[in-house]
């Protein structure tokens, strides 16, 4: 068995294109379809890496990743953000977030804008599990 | 200086005479005999003459005659003898002023010339008043034409049309203004037609009820209506009206019409433009949606590949359905750009609201209780049968419908009872409200600013983010509105009003 990796998207059409990434790359895929069911896998799973997209209904990818990056348990785990959105908007939100009065958050070791090619991506998930 | 010519055959007399008139400050022409006096007469041209009746040759009578012919203003004193009283009548008969007894005493010589200046003098003035009479009297004539020509150049060169009738609502005046609106000629209207065949039916009708004073209404204030034109063309027009009255009572009617063809051609070019623009400005939104459209094509197309390598049908089955969903909501996004950047006059017909209504339930019914959410439908039933284009009704609730789900689905307190509910509510002045109301997510102020009017999407790979835009501009096009009422964490209002015809009086009022 592969390392564990966490897709959470609300997109099926998403979750089966980085699934079959995965699969292919010999990981062992899991899958959550909105913000809310992706944390509680996070903390019954373990995964190594989540890819994680932002607009998502029960809790958006942006607060995901707070509650993800905020959590000792859980820092450590790795993110690849795959979003149509921009990054650009995403730091902006994460930023808005912090002075609102959170701590800060480190930014995402990758950050990817739809679409991907399926080599992008398997390559970045490589990079950092290998 | 006043001149008086004397007259008389006795040069004593003449002398005497003459020296007191001087003395009282008059100009003395004397004359010793009628031919002599009347040839003075002609040459000065005195108001006054004093002659002695009996004379040799031509007497005092004849002289008289002669010189009333030659003026008849001339005022003729007449000296008479002792006993000359027949002369004297007949003298006035000939329009002699007056006369005096010989001897001439200087009194009766005096009061007589005083009556004759007197009359001389109100005469003068009788003349002066009657001349100054004709010249005011002209002068205000002409003033009148001045002001009627004035009034028929105003009323012909009004850009308004402007149609005056009697007070048995025949046209009397019907300018050119009138002619572009209503597309009839002047000479087939005017004393040829009653404006119950000229105007639409409610707006003669309420010229004929303000005539018989049966409305009390003198005015008829401004308001937006339509006027059926002679090629049948429903005209847009601004339109007041005035009972004409003369003393109290009623004698004809005026309306008056502002053509709104332009300016309405004008808003609708102005709303044209602005939908286009707000496609031009988010094409940053379009791409932001084909990017993810991009995606599942990309990732289906992988999914092929790798089908299509090991020979693996499941794969290849997978990755086929991932392109057609794909294309799917590449004709979604299409579509409802198209619908959106596209010009529709709605089609009206006979329908019922609340089976619309129905028939949205049903299709987001599933939807919303595979995500825990409540769904009812609060039909007004008064509301039966009514004329409205239903494709717009449809569309629009299934639209707002199926947002309301997907708020509550985007709800991140996961304790509520969602719950969306369509409602149809019978409103006056022949409006129909629908309401969809959900107690999901809710907006904050910024969303909501550009909810109708920008390409936007809060919902990922679900909207195209069309979808109010295209509401809007369905509703407007049925001359409707659509309004919105939210609270972050709360849930969302969205209220739509649209007109409708009763099923017996055909399309709605524009």
């Amino acid at each position: 068995m592969g390392k564990k990796v966490l897709v959470v998207d609300d997109d099926p059409d998403v979750r089966l294109f980085s699934v079959t990434v995965l699969e292919e790359n010999g990981y062992t895929p899991l899958e959550a379809a909105n913000g809310e069911e992706g944390l509680k896998m996070i903390k019954e799973e373990k995964p190594d890496l989540v890819i994680l997209d932002i607009l998502m209904p029960r809790q958006s990818g942006i607060r995901l990743y707070r509650e993800l990056k905020t959590d000792k348990a859980l820092k450590k785990i790795e993110v690849i953000i795959l979003s149509g959105i921009a990054k650009k908007t995403f730091l902006r939100s994460q930023k808005a977030l912090t002075e609102f009065g959170g701590e800060e958050v480190p930014e995402p070791k990758v950050y990817l804008e739809k679409p991907v090619e399926p080599e992008v991506l398997a390559a970045e998930i490589k990079k950092i599990l290998d | 200086m006043d001149k008086i010519l004397l007259i008389d055959d006795e040069p004593d007399i003449l002398r005497v005479l003459g020296i007191s008139l001087r003395a009282d400050g008059y100009e003395v022409i004397p004359a010793l005999n009628g031919a002599e006096g009347l040839q003075a007469f002609s040459r000065e041209k005195p108001p006054i003459v004093i002659t002695d009746i009996k004379m040799p040759g031509m007497d005092g009578i004849e002289v008289l005659e002669k010189i009333k012919a030659l003026d008849p203003n001339t005022e003729v004193i007449i000296i008479t003898g002792h006993g000359d009283i027949d002369n004297a009548i007949e003298s006035l008969k000939y329009g002699a002023s007056d006369f005096i007894n010989k001897p001439v005493r200087d009194e009766a010589l005096s009061i007589a010339l005083a009556r004759a200046k007197e009359k001389l003098d109100i005469r003068q003035k009788l003349s002066e008043y009657t001349t100054d009479l004709e010249k005011k009297i002209e002068s205000a004539t002409r003033e009148l034409r001045r002001q009627t020509n004035f009034q028929i150049k105003l009323i012909r060169s009004s850009n308004d049309g402007i149609v005056a009738t009697d007070q048995d609502l025949e046209v009397v005046i019907y300018n050119p203004g009138a002619e572009s609106i209503f597309g009839y000629n002047q000479n087939e209207v005017i004393y040829k037609m009653a404006i119950t065949e000229l105007f639409p039916p409610e707006i003669a009708d309420q010229f004929r009820e303000a005539l018989k004073g049966e409305n009390g209404m003198k005015d008829i204030a401004w308001r937006e209506t339509a006027i059926v034109a002679r090629d049948g063309l429903d005209i847009p027009v601004r339109f007041s009206g005035t009972i004409l009255q003369e003393n109290g009572k009623e004698m004809g009617t005026v309306a008056f019409f502002q053509d709104l063809r332009e300016i309405k051609r004008l808003e609708k070019e102005l709303v044209k433009s602005e939908r286009l623009a707000a496609v031009g400005q988010t094409v940053a939104g379009l791409a932001h949606g084909i990017k993810n459209i991009l995606h599942g094509l990309k990732g289906g197309s992988y999914l092929v590949d790798i089908g299509i390598q090991r020979d693996d049908t499941e794969k290849l089955k997978k990755g086929w359905e991932t392109i057609k969903r794909n294309i799917g909501r590449t004709s979604n996004l299409v579509m409802d750009l198209l619908s959106y950047s596209k010009e529709r006059e709605p089609e009206y017909d006979a329908c019922e609201p609340n089976e619309i209504v129905n028939d949205v339930y049903e299709l987001v019914k599933a939807k919303a209780s595979e995500n825990r959410v409540d769904i009812a439908v609060e039909p007004d039933d008064t509301i039966g049968e009514v004329i409205m284009d239903g494709s717009i009704i449809h569309e629009v609730l299934l639209n707002l419908a199926s947002n309301a789900v997907d708020a509550c689905l985007f709800d991140e307190d996961v304790s509520k009872n969602w719950q969306v509910k369509l409602k149809t509510e019978m409103e006056p002045q022949h409006v129909i409200k629908f309401e969809v109301s959900d107690n999901g997510a809710g907006m904050e102020q910024e969303v909501l600013q550009k909810l109708f009017t920008s390409f936007f999407s809060t919902k990922g790979h679900r909207g195209t983010g069309l979808g109010l835009m295209v509401s809007r501009k369905l509703v407007e096009e049925h001359h409707g509105k659509i309004a919105v009422t939210s609270q972050l964490g709360r849930g969302t209002t969205f209220t739509v009003r649209l007109p409708y015809r009763t099923v017996e009086a055909g399309s709605p009022e524009k």
